[in-house]
């Protein structure tokens, strides 16, 4: 398949808790939550990620999350720039829109899970999607709900692509 | 059974004949954006007769079809088994348009009008977007063309959105207020939805343009005042310039600029200095009063820093109105009273001393107090006497002349101007003041001199030191401005004119042999002994009405001076100078002079 064009495809991962998250939850939710995972997908160029306000973009480690704490190779993709990008912002009207955002059931890393998945076929390391089922399967978690229901997360970025006109 | 397996040359062909009936069909999930579909295929299928079968799921032509697995992109030659594409697997799907950069238009479409989302039909035709207030309008106009009304909605999915958020009532007004509101907020969403290419269709489409406008009621008002305007609307060469603008903020920009450009050279045209300034009342004053109600906007948000920034955009005109007057109020006070009866100032002042001193009173604790303490006036001064370059381009500036000429012609805008000054804002007194104060300091901003003298860095810089030793006075010796107190008008008097007294003041102050200690510092005080007090309006006086009164002070004390004399006290020069220390007043001047006899 000698396309020509082949882009790497990395995940960047952040930890909202900046190491807190490992200190206090075995004493909060009584097991240890290494931490609170926040991903981006880094392609082209670019870091895509969802968060209140839409699906966003920006030059990696533009948020005000900084550099991530880890970073996964995802592999390769053939996908041409603008068919990803006409393919984000179907998804930025559809199933990414702002108000779509859920902290635990539709969030940023949901968000990356499908496109690392549109992108590479791969899947990105189930620490972070299983988070928000790690937390609310503690007692502590389930209370929190509520709480948690109506935060979102919106690193600052630069780009929205979010139904109001392609970029 | 086994004959279905397919290792036998026999059976192989067999379930090539048999292929539909074998178990290599397949169940591939394909992907989109917005949906997900199950499609049988045969396993060995080529990738082109999968995408036959998409288009006919997902109502789509096969070219317009990207299907991408693992990360690649499925050509059409490509058979499935070549890409590991297997029962249950996951393909993507993305639905292209014909053109390169707008995949949203016709994606759109067939997303939604396949197993598309239903929300896009009916609220398409509800929510007619709103059009922007600056002439830019977004959305789908009232009645979009026919073929498009699941794409208008769709490619703004914000508007599903925004009915989602309850915006589902179809009041237009309430609608284009929330667009407008959410468009501030993030003005990337406006160069975003410039870009759509549905708004440019409907941008290059003159007649829903100008509907779109028009319905605007501001802009009709403005329409009603003003035929020229809805000319410029029907003219659709301009209108699509004018969105190209709206679009590109350097753009805008340089075309500002370039109207500014020509509207000075247009200044310098005979009779042309008059249209332009009414142009600036006929139109712009209610465009920009509407603009602002809209938003906001106030254009005296910069008039702390607002030194810096002075001739190079002259098209934010409201940024660059007059600076603030640190003498206002008592200057506006003192002119009018100087002014109207020069010769008999004395008598005008002591007789009216109760009403006159009141606002003398508040005012020269503003003078002393608050107007200079304003951090924002304070480096506004400063910044002044820096640069003295830098109030020659405002002063020269023919918006500036302009927005001068028209302010002191029509007090009520300079007024409402003011009053949307944040700095006034929650000072309902100041605002009376400026207000009363307002006719009189335009004039003197019209006063050339009192523009040289702004323009002067050595003069700012005595205004400036004049300021501290006020300031300095207050804290020294409170007792001495009692009034200071609780009358200390916070935040000062930002608006207005730089000091227009000022300069005059400074002008006088060479002519008039400055009445040394006690003049440099007036006193306010209600209470104070009326000497005081007229000491203090006289300076004040000479500060503000330098021009207005050219008299000397000789031949305002004539009378005076002649009962002096005729008391006996022959040293005219010291007369003199008493009654310029005392205001004219006889018997005050008489104690300073047998004070200072013995010497």
């Amino acid at each position: 398949m000698a396309n020509g064009s082949s882009y790497t495809v990395q995940l960047y991962v952040y930890d909202l808790s900046k190491g807190l998250a490992r200190q206090l939850s075995p004493m909060m939710l009584g097991k240890t939550v290494e931490g609170i995972w926040h991903t981006g997908i880094v392609a082209y160029g670019e870091e895509f990620f969802f968060g209140g306000g839409g699906v966003t973009s920006c030059y990696p480690g533009c948020t005000i999350l900084g550099m991530p704490d880890s970073t996964v190779d995802l592999g390769n993709t053939e996908v041409p720039r603008d068919l990803f990008q006409e393919y984000l912002s179907s998804l930025g009207e559809s199933t990414y829109r702002p108000e779509k955002y859920h902290l635990f059931e539709h969030n940023c890393n949901t968000f990356s899970a499908e496109v690392a998945q549109f992108l590479t076929g791969k899947k990105i390391p189930s620490y972070i999607t299983d988070l928000p089922s790690e937390v609310l399967s503690t007692p502590f978690g389930q209370a929190l709900r509520p709480l948690l229901d109506s935060i979102t997360v919106t690193p600052s970025g630069n780009n929205g692509m979010n139904g109001y006109g392609q970029r | 059974m086994a004959e279905n397996s397919g290792t036998d040359p026999a059976v192989e062909t067999n379930t090539e004949e048999n292929a539909a009936a074998s178990a290599t069909i397949i169940k591939v999930t394909v992907k989109t954006p917005k949906d997900k579909e199950e499609i049988a295929i045969a396993e060995d299928a080529s990738v082109a007769q999968f995408k036959e079968e998409i288009s006919k799921r997902f109502k789509a032509k096969q070219d317009q079809l990207v299907l991408i697995f693992a990360g690649k992109i499925l050509k059409d030659g490509d058979t499935l088994g070549q890409h590991g594409i297997k029962d249950g697997l996951t393909v993507h799907l993305v639905i292209k348009t014909a053109q390169k950069t707008s995949g949203a238009g016709s994606s759109q479409t067939s997303a939604s009008s396949g197993p598309g989302p239903s929300q896009g039909s009916p609220s398409g035709t509800d929510t007619p977007s709103p059009a922007g207030n600056l002439g830019t309008p977004q959305g789908s106009g009232p009645s979009p063309t026919p073929s498009q009304p699941a794409n208008i909605l769709a490619g703004f999915g914000d508007l599903s959105g925004l009915s989602n958020l309850g915006m589902g009532s179809a009041n237009f007004m309430e609608l284009q207020q929330q667009m407008q509101r959410q468009l501030m907020s993030n003005p990337e969403m406006l160069s975003q939805i410039m870009e759509n290419p549905l708004v440019q269709s409907m941008m290059s489409n003159p007649d829903l343009m100008r509907q779109m406008i028009m319905a605007n009621p501001q802009m009709q008002q403005l329409m009603e005042r003003n035929p020229e305007i809805s000319h410029m609307l029907n003219n659709p060469e301009l209108m699509r310039q004018t969105m190209e603008l709206a679009r590109n903020p350097a753009m805008m920009q340089e075309m500002m600029r370039n109207q500014d450009r020509a509207l000075s050279n247009l200044e310098s045209i005979p009779g042309g200095y008059n249209a332009l300034r009414r142009m600036y009342t006929d139109i712009q004053e209610p465009m920009f009063s509407a603009a602002r109600e809209q938003f906001g906007n106030n254009p005296f948000s910069a008039l702390g820093g607002n030194g810096e920034n002075p001739g190079t955009q002259p098209s934010r005109t409201e940024n660059r109105e007059p600076l603030p007057n640190p003498w206002g109020p008592p200057d506006g006070t003192a002119s009018t009273t100087s002014s109207g009866t020069p010769t008999t100032t004395s008598s005008t002042t002591s007789s009216t001393t109760p009403s006159v001193s009141n606002p003398l009173g508040i005012s020269s604790s503003n003078l002393g107090n608050g107007m200079f303490n304003s951090p924002g006036m304070q480096s506004l001064m400063q910044q002044i006497s820096e640069n003295p370059q830098l109030m020659q381009n405002m002063i020269s500036a023919p918006y500036m002349r302009t927005m001068m000429q028209s302010l002191a012609q029509n007090p009520d805008v300079a007024s409402q101007v003011l009053m949307n000054n944040p700095l006034f804002a929650g000072n309902p007194q100041l605002q009376e003041q400026m207000r009363q104060q307002l006719p009189v300091f335009l004039q003197q901003m019209q006063n050339p001199e009192a523009l040289s003298v702004m323009t002067n860095p050595r003069a700012m810089r005595a205004l400036m030191q004049i300021q501290e030793g006020l300031q300095t006075l207050q804290t020294e010796a409170p007792g001495l401005m009692p009034g200071l107190g609780p009358g200390g008008m916070p935040g000062g008097i930002p608006v207005g004119m730089p000091g227009a007294p000022l300069p005059t003041g400074v002008t006088v102050t060479p002519e008039n042999p400055p009445p040394s200690g006690q003049g440099s510092t007036p006193t306010p005080t209600a209470g104070a002994s009326p000497a005081q007090q007229q000491l203090m309006q006289q300076m004040l006086q000479m500060f503000a009405g330098g021009s207005a009164s050219t008299q000397t002070p000789e031949v305002r004390f004539q009378q005076q001076l002649e009962q002096l004399s005729a008391m006996g006290f022959i040293n005219r020069e010291a007369n003199l100078q008493a009654l310029i220390a005392t205001g004219g007043d006889i018997n005050a001047a008489i104690e300073r002079l047998l004070g200072s006899q013995p010497s």
